[in-house]
């Protein structure tokens, strides 16, 4: 059945997300959008209905972290666009591709405080790469075309596409262009021939070096050639959080993530580098600790796609301002094969003598690390596992070995809570042919859970565990660290609340919700394990499962995230216990 | 380091929008404007943006960048406000 019969803007816009090459629109319904969602039923893209717009987004985000494809959310003005403001920014900082598509009230009303009217380009500035609102139904092929061009180029981010209702409405005969021009926006920049020959000269001159490989060298598809160099020239390579996966964990040279809750070695290694080789990342405070006490024996070479990400934080003795994938292929030839034997055999030591590894700390209850180890066996390695945010994400990124890039997908620079569950569907849609496990802790897990239910009625085979301490547990880690334990607003059980919260100690309400009865009254199956002899078998029994599941692990609610290096402080400030 | 004022010229594109971003763009950084000149260049398609704004050479230089990476900048350059007329 044919809906919308004539070549409305709605219909124009609908062509050319076809053109642009969507397969799965995410979104949720209002009255500025219906004539939108009156022409997507004819599409040649499929629509995936989500539960609330923040959940639209992060599905879209997930979509897109899992392929490197924009992911595209559809929602209505007002209310609908506001809740996506997190979306937005979460996507923004670590540099995803979104497109995000808003109603908006006719041009006539706005500025009139109309009903649903929120100035939404307004609201979306500081949380996006660009925004559009647009201004006649004859703009809406060009400003799509010129917004897919804007999120997957320079450093990729969301774009928003601001549609007031009567351009939806009216008639046009605009086209998708062929090829995109801005005027202004020319991102592509190539390093010179003397940055090469520098960056050469200074990884053949080194007897310290490090690869510290971020996020950047995923979104350039950039993993085998850091693979190369590391192996030519017999470079440790350290990851951020976002670029976990673009280096083998497995590999000798791995010095796994560095950074607060990274591996000592990695961070030692910063430490003691002669020359760091920062691919693709944005030296975080979260990496560098206190910036003045950062790699102080090292010169630093920065690769990055955003010339504002160069010297932002960190001086760079080499910044250049590049793809890092054409760097490391024109670069490569001229590096000499070497290899670092006493650096390697240092490294090597601080491996052994300072492992990631955790202790039981009561017999009969599960510490969260054994799940994550419990998931990793169970997925032989080779899940896309997604994160919520706080002690799990780390616990996550932590106790799995990543090899491959786009196999953990987490929150990495806003710390966004309740983007695990519909950033785990949206990588399911992706990759259907990929186990997908979302790891949630209760806090994050209870603000997105609705999302649920589409991964029931879609049939994705998602495993969502939730790791269940009964409180927020990283804000309780910082408060029993520095904050004299003062468990203020962190206890999400009865017990052990503070006097403030004027609560009666009736344990009978202890461990709301009831994450079992909550994921079946969503149609998914799910278990809760308590006992640390069960838990393996079933975490195994709900990956088997060719349906969503869901798996509320009881664990040690005492466990903190180790090592740890306090925020702001130097290297040597490493807390171990 | 030292809070000098600078004085950026910008050259944007004419459209709805831009001045706001430009300006959130520094605003939102915690930085004040001192000054703020906009208008139509010969081109009519292309605005002119005298910003004098008061930080150290680093900010500044971040503010630079920033603002080159905006989608519809085309051009920044800057320099020290010496004497400062009014």
């Amino acid at each position: 059945m044919n809906y919308c019969k004539e070549r409305t803007g709605a219909r124009a816009l609908v062509e050319s997300l076809e053109k642009a090459g969507v397969d799965v629109l995410f979104g949720y319904p209002g009255g500025q959008a219906l004539d939108i969602f009156n022409c997507i039923t004819d599409a040649k893209f499929s629509f995936v209905l989500g539960r609330h717009e923040q959940g639209c987004v992060h599905m879209a985000d997930g979509y897109a972290r899992s392929t490197g494809k924009p992911g595209v959310c559809l929602v209505t003005s007002g209310p609908g666009a506001t809740n996506t403001v997190t979306g937005l920014a979460t996507a923004n900082i670590d540099g995803i591709p979104l497109i995000v598509i808003t109603g908006q009230v006719p041009m006539s009303l706005i500025g009139t405080d109309a009903f649903q009217e929120a100035d939404t380009t307004g609201v979306t500035r500081a949380v996006s790469k660009h925004n559009f609102l647009v201004h006649s139904a004859d703009e809406i092929p060009e400003i799509v075309a010129q917004a897919f061009y804007i999120a997957t180029h320079g450093k990729p981010g969301p774009v928003v596409i601001d549609i007031p209702k009567n351009c939806q409405q009216a008639l046009t005969k605009a086209q998708y262009p062929e090829r995109v021009s801005l005027r202004a926006y020319h991102p592509e920049s190539a390093a010179t021939a003397s940055q090469l020959t520098r960056l050469a000269k200074l990884i053949n001159e080194a007897e310290r070096p490090v690869i510290y490989a971020g996020g950047g060298v995923i979104a350039s598809g950039a993993a085998d050639d850091v693979a190369a160099l590391a192996h030519k020239a017999g470079i440790p390579v350290a990851t951020t959080l976002m670029g976990l996966g673009s280096f083998d964990e497995h590999d000798p040279l791995s010095l796994r993530m560095a950074g607060m809750h990274g591996t000592p070695a990695a961070n030692w290694a910063m430490n003691e580098a002669d020359l760091i080789i920062a691919l693709g990342v944005r030296f975080s405070d979260r990496v560098t600790g206190k910036i003045s006490k950062y790699a102080p024996k090292a010169k630093i070479v920065h690769v990055d796609c955003d010339p504002a990400s160069i010297g932002k934080n960190v001086a760079a003795t080499l910044g250049i301002v590049a793809d890092v994938k054409d760097v490391l292929t024109t670069v490569g030839s001229r590096v000499k094969k070497a290899s670092h034997p006493e650096w390697i055999e240092k490294i090597d030591g601080w491996k052994k003598s300072h492992p990631v590894s955790w202790k039981q700390m009561h017999p009969n209850v599960i510490m969260p690390q054994a799940v994550m180890e419990a998931v990793d066996k169970a997925t032989k390695g080779h899940a896309v596992i997604v994160t919520d945010v706080g002690q799990h994400q780390m616990w996550a990124a932590q106790h799995f070995r990543y090899s491959i890039p786009r196999h953990f997908l987490t929150s990495g620079g806003m710390g966004t809570m309740g983007f695990g569950i519909p950033a785990a569907i949206g990588a399911a849609f992706a990759r259907p042919d990929h186990t997908t496990v979302a790891i949630c802790g209760d806090g994050g897990a209870q603000m997105t859970f609705e999302e649920l239910v589409v991964a029931v009625e879609h049939k994705l085979p998602v495993t969502f565990v939730i790791i269940n301490n009964g409180c927020l547990g990283m804000v309780r880690q910082w408060q029993e660290l520095f904050y004299s334990k003062n468990y203020s607003g962190s206890i999400l059980t009865v017990k052990g609340r503070p006097a403030n919260e004027h609560l009666e100690q009736d344990l009978k309400y202890d461990y709301l919700p009831d994450f079992v009865k909550m994921a079946e009254a969503h149609g998914a199956e799910a278990y809760r394990v308590i006992d640390p002899a069960k838990l393996d078998s079933v975490i195994a029994k709900a990956i088997k499962s060719d349906k969503a599941s869901l798996v509320e692990v009881i664990v040690e609610p005492r466990a903190n995230v180790y090592p740890m290096i306090p925020a702001g402080k130097p290297v040597s400030e490493m807390v171990f216990q | 380091m030292n809070e000098e004022i600078y004085r950026l010229n910008c050259y944007v594109e004419n459209k709805p929008g831009v001045l706001a971003r430009i300006v959130g763009l520094i605003s939102g950084r915690g930085y004040n404007i001192q000054t703020l000149n906009v208008g139509p260049t010969e081109d009519g398609t292309v605005s002119r943006m005298k910003i004098d704004v008061l930080g150290t050479a680093k900010v500044v230089e971040q503010i630079i960048l920033q603002l080159r990476n905006q989608v519809n900048v085309i051009e920044v350059t800057s320099r020290k406000k010496l004497e400062i007329r009014n």
